[in-house]
């Protein structure tokens, strides 16, 4: 991992990594999906959703000592207005996606049948979904 | 009016050098924003809001004009 990367890039790196983690946690907890009831489903998934935000907050603090000791610097984080408008164009799509999702969602639910299980268990993914590509995206706009 | 894309250069690295060598840094926190964004800018890859266009002119002691300009 190259230290001197972008501060930027390096902070959203960390919230696919949270999210990457998260996700890996929820499918294992979640194999026997279908036999579940909802409230142990629910309760997986908040959990999933916990861990992602203390993964990505133990993974800036962690990359942030680790690149200040290797650089022997630290650089500040300054939020600007290019941060507001990626982010605002990071949101859109997010927006979007998630939008998309849930409209395909609630089709395939009515369309097929598909059990209420399969439905909570896809909106809270497409969360995510929409959360890698808005991270993506910002940092596509940040090299 | 057509509807042409104007395309916005500047002279910020030039002026950084010509004062006393001046980082990206030190650029930076003249004008509160973050060096990626001074990066950005130097490679014509974001252009700066009005207020910001003209803080950065300020930071260099010259007119608007003299550090941003439509180019070809």
């Amino acid at each position: 991992m190259n230290i001197d990367m972008n501060i930027k890039i390096r902070n959203t790196l960390t919230e696919i990594i949270a999210v990457a983690i998260a996700i890996t946690w929820m499918y294992s907890k979640l194999n026997a999906a279908a036999n579940m009831s909802i409230a142990s489903i629910t309760q997986v998934l908040v959990q999933g959703i916990g861990i992602s935000i203390l993964a990505a907050i133990f993974f800036a603090i962690v990359i942030a000592i680790v690149s200040a000791i290797i650089t022997k610097s630290k650089e500040k984080n300054v939020i600007d207005e290019r941060d507001n408008m990626i982010e605002f164009y990071a949101l859109r799509l997010s927006n979007v996606i998630f939008g998309i999702s849930l409209l395909i969602i609630l089709a395939l639910l009515g369309w097929f049948n598909l059990p209420i299980n399969f439905g909570i268990i896809a909106i809270t993914l497409s969360v995510f979904l929409a959360s890698i590509c808005s991270t993506f995206l910002k940092i596509y706009l940040y090299k | 009016m057509a509807k042409k894309k104007i395309h916005i250069e500047n002279t910020v690295r030039r002026l950084r050098f010509n004062n006393n060598e001046m980082t990206q840094g030190q650029l930076a926190e003249l004008v509160g924003i973050s060096r990626q964004t001074v990066v950005a800018i130097e490679k014509y890859k974001y252009t700066p809001s009005l207020e910001l266009a003209f803080k950065i002119a300020l930071a260099f002691n010259k007119e608007i004009q003299e550090v941003f300009y439509i180019g070809k």
